[in-house]
């Protein structure tokens, strides 16, 4: 198939343009759209104003912002980039609905890249919605983009690598960091030690950033975790307790800590609105949520349409590299601009590199893994759904009644039906849902088009 | 793999919508029977799309959904006879129709309060009243002709002149020329009335297979022994079809015939969450326009023939936007929070199919309800129930029994379309 017309991308973070880059050295047109100011997505985007110096942001993070701005500026007659533009779905065949400002259109396409990264997993717990309590995310996007101190006295809660690396960038921008409470226990990394060596300079930088805790009094507890936090207005304390192996606090080892801000980190999800829209087929995976099917060169079920980065499964940034690497290679070949022969040459680094990162993540994955006891975290007057202020009472009360789906718990509850449709409540609820009736085959809360609201004005045709 | 269900049921419901949950609803009243629900949840389910109006009136003499659709086949016959746009003429349905859509009506008050206090289930139940809100002397002359057609329904009409209309809402376009409210046209939440009439059947005593697919039927001759699922088999005496836009396929399974039954695709848009900003329900020629009970303002709806197709596409959305700002400017400021598309189960001549099919037995339909699914659903319980169990009927339903299909030669809607 010879083509020219440009291979849009949703995501111009790491997976959106290292394809773009990848398909530029074959010399294909592309339109890569992000919903943000610039590029590199929320790891890579670095300050939304020019700071002199970052000297909270380790060296290697400015080199890799520094780099995939380069690598944009080095290859930008072949990229087209359309930054603070939204996708709102897909709009008929072979198109996509997105806005610009008040200007809302269609963008039509051969193939397409969905390259939408994941978001932050929110765990309810007793006191969740407090000001103060931030997820990790959101922390670092404060640190890296916003150029703000979240707080001056703050923890860390939750599970996995971001942990120790969060409390690292706090301290160096002057936060005072009273502990990392790591759900996992410290037996279950030595178990994981195999893996996590497929990866030895990331297993390493771990380390350092373990002897930095260490060397700055920041202790790092594990096999502990949040179970709520208080305060008036504003959090001021947060309450502690070592888990058992299910992650039910345990009774008697609670501590409690007087802050101002806590960061919470129970994982990410993969931010799969948009292929879910384009009814792709998906897959349920216990630690990205629902996750669309690609085959290994990231093709899913719909031919023209790839997925890449931490949207088909959280792997990080060299995955995400990896992983946009390949659809562009799959992309020329299909176009018939590289034979099979060079274009397997490439990617044959890239598929064993992509391989030690899955083995890696997976002892992660494993050490991080959901234990039903985040589920007793709540109060019954805990709000799950903030969007429309929905209780747990209230879906205690419909699994009481025998619902056997997550639809209807939906419909007799209002959960998900919100503005954010359901990216924050439906870790909860799915988790919930699933653990009630030991299945996962319970379905899952369906997006709506448009995926962001749309201001009527951008669809009246009339004056006034 | 057959997982044979050591048990019988009475009565096998495939569908779970708001027609099929109504049904195991009235029929599990006096508990006396055992009965089992089929529902697996796919795209474009109507009852969970729908906007919830319960406008016997405006429903019945082609306001609400029905507007856009009409008015545009106006225009088009106009352009393919290349006559100049004649006035828009109402398209009122008979005198039988009136009566279903108006019995099943005055069923809400004491239904709402009955699953409320017996079951703890609200479905928002409010007495709204439909404005048809008029922009020029054309609009007025579809109303006046409106009113010539339902002589007997005097006492539910209510004139209000553009004074009378800002006074009682004041949102509305001030250039309107006034509106035509029928008093009796309410709304309710559509996809809380098909939870509680389900909620309701559950604690009845009806089984919910939920999550689960009719995969076939089986038969002894004529006769419906039961329905094979993904869930196992279940044996019933008595199937009844209340699979809504799905229904012809299952119909094909259980008695040989498909009923004339396709979906039929209307496209809604919802805004944010809103103040109180409308006392009533909407109708212009261009769309109609509730605001439901959490506070969004809900738009609807588009009439497409696109098979089971869900999507959305902007220019009838666009459509949509642009008949709802000439009548609410101020949502010019606002934004479209969410939209989707639900499939009606559309018939021919446009009236629901109810009651036996001649040559199968244990089998009764309940399913072709079209627009009027929410509206109607009370009285097709109550229906379904009293002909189950033999009692005198309501009303008389041969209108709706599937015979006529094979006894008209020219259904209503052709006639309609030559016209």
């Amino acid at each position: 198939m010879q083509s020219s017309t440009p291979v849009i991308i949703v995501g111009a973070g790491t997976a959106g343009m290292s394809a773009a880059v990848e398909l530029a050295q074959a010399g294909i047109y592309s339109i890569v759209l992000d919903e943000a100011p610039k590029i590199g997505g929320a790891v890579f985007r670095g300050p939304y104003r020019e700071a002199i110096e970052l000297p909270h942001l380790d060296s290697k993070l400015r080199k890799k912002i520094s780099n995939i701005r380069q690598q944009y500026h080095d290859h930008q007659t072949f990229i087209e980039l359309r930054l603070n533009t939204r996708v709102l779905g897909p709009a008929g065949q072979h198109s996509l609905l997105i806005r610009h400002k008040e200007d809302v259109s269609e963008l039509s396409y051969e193939q397409l890249i969905i390259a939408t990264g994941c978001h932050e997993r929110s765990v309810p717990f007793d006191g969740w919605q407090m000001p103060g309590v931030m997820l990790l995310g959101g922390v670092q996007l404060q640190l890296k983009s916003g150029l703000v101190r979240p707080g001056q006295r703050m923890a860390v809660v939750g599970t996995g690598p971001l942990l120790p690396l969060v409390a690292c960038q706090l301290h160096k921008a002057g936060v005072n960091v009273l502990g990392v409470y790591e759900a996992g226990k410290l037996s279950d990394f030595a178990k994981e030690g195999r893996a996590l060596l497929n990866r030895p300079v990331l297993a390493l930088e771990g380390m350092g950033m373990l002897s930095y805790l260490t060397a700055n009094s920041i202790p790092m507890h594990y096999g502990q975790g949040i179970v709520s936090v208080s305060g008036d207005e504003n959090i001021n304390k947060a309450h502690f307790a070592k888990y058992t192996d299910d992650w039910y606090p345990i009774d008697g080892t609670g501590t409690s800590l007087e802050l101002d801000c806590l960061a919470v980190g129970y994982g990410f999800v993969s931010r799969n609105q948009l292929s879910q829209l384009f009814q792709l087929e998906h897959d349920i995976c216990p630690t990205s949520g629902l996750k669309p099917q690609v085959n290994v060169w990231q093709q899913s079920s719909q031919d023209n349409i790839y997925i890449a980065g931490d949207s088909v499964g959280i792997l990080g940034g060299e995955g995400a590299m990896v992983e946009g690497r390949l659809a562009a290679l799959s992309i020329a070949q299909n176009r018939k601009i590289l034979t099979p022969e060079i274009v397997n040459k490439h990617a044959g680094t890239y598929f064993t590199l992509l391989h030690k990162v899955k083995r890696f993540r997976a002892g992660f994955d494993r050490i991080g893994r959901r234990r039903e006891g985040l589920l007793s975290l709540l109060k019954p007057n805990t709000i799950v759904c903030r969007c429309e202020n929905v209780p747990r009472s209230a879906i205690d009360d419909v699994i009481g009644q025998g619902v056997k789906d997550i639809t209807s718990l939906k419909m007799r509850t209002r959960v998900g039906m919100g503005d954010c449709q359901g990216k924050t409540c439906n870790s909860y609820c799915q988790d919930r849902l699933g653990y009630e009736l030991k299945s996962t085959d319970i379905g899952h809360i369906k997006p709506r088009f448009p995926l962001d609201p749309i201001p009527f004005s951008a669809l009246f045709d009339g004056v006034q | 793999m057959r997982t044979d269900m050591n048990k019988k049921y009475d009565i096998v419901i495939a569908g779970g919508g708001v027609i099929g949950a109504s049904c195991a609803y009235f029929l599990s009243k006096q508990k006396d029977l055992k009965i089992a629900l089929v529902d697996l949840k796919k795209p474009g389910n109507a009852s969970r799309a729908s906007a919830g109006g319960l406008w016997a009136i405006g429903e019945s003499v082609g306001l609400g959904c029905g507007v856009i659709f009409f008015n545009r086949m106006t225009m088009q016959n106009a352009a393919a006879t290349g006559d100049d746009l004649p006035p828009l003429r109402p398209h009122v349905l008979p005198d039988y129709f009136f009566e279903f859509a108006l019995k099943s009506n005055a069923m809400y008050p004491a239904l709402w309060q009955e699953l409320k206090d017996q079951h703890g289930v609200d479905f928002k139940y409010e007495k709204t009243g439909l404005k048809y809100v008029m922009y020029d002397q054309y609009d007025k002359m579809y109303a006046d002709s409106i009113v010539d057609h339902i002589p007997g329904l005097m006492d539910q009409v209510n004139w209000l002149s553009a004074e009378e209309l800002a006074e009682d809402e004041p949102f509305i376009n001030k250039e309107s020329i006034g509106a035509l409210e029928f008093k009796c046209d309410h709304q309710v939440n559509p996809y809380r009335l098909n939870e509680a009439y389900l909620e309701g059947a559950r604690q009845n005593g009806v089984e919910l297979f939920l999550e689960t697919e009719v995969l076939s039927i089986e038969k002894q001759g004529s006769r419906v022994m039961g329905v094979e699922t993904d869930a196992g088999f279940i044996a019933c005496d008595t199937l009844i079809n209340a699979a809504g836009s799905w229904a012809a396929q299952l119909s094909k399974m259980a008695t040989g015939i498909e009923l004339p039954v396709y979906p039929v695709k209307g496209q809604i848009i919802l805004s944010e969450r809103l103040p109180k900003i409308l006392k009533g329900c909407v109708s212009t020629t261009d769309c109609y326009i509730a605001q439901k009970d959490n506070g969004e303002v809900l738009i609807g709806s588009t009439t497409e023939e696109k098979g089971f197709d869900t999507t959305n596409t902007l220019p009838e959305l666009k459509e949509l936007v642009n008949g709802a700002v000439k009548c609410l400017p101020m949502l010019n400021e606002l934004n479209i929070k969410r939209c989707w598309a639900g499939l009606r189960p559309g018939t021919p001549d446009e009236f629901p199919i109810l009651g036996e099919m001649e040559g199968t037995q244990g089998y009764l339909n309940a399913c072709g309800h079209f627009r009027t699914g929410i509206l109607t659903s009370a009285i097709t319980g109550k229906l379904i129930n009293d002909l189950y169990r033999g009692l005198p009927l309501d009303m008389d339903i041969t209108p709706f029994k599937y015979a006529r299909f094979l006894t008209q030669k020219e259904s209503h809607h052709e006639e309609t379309r030559l016209a």
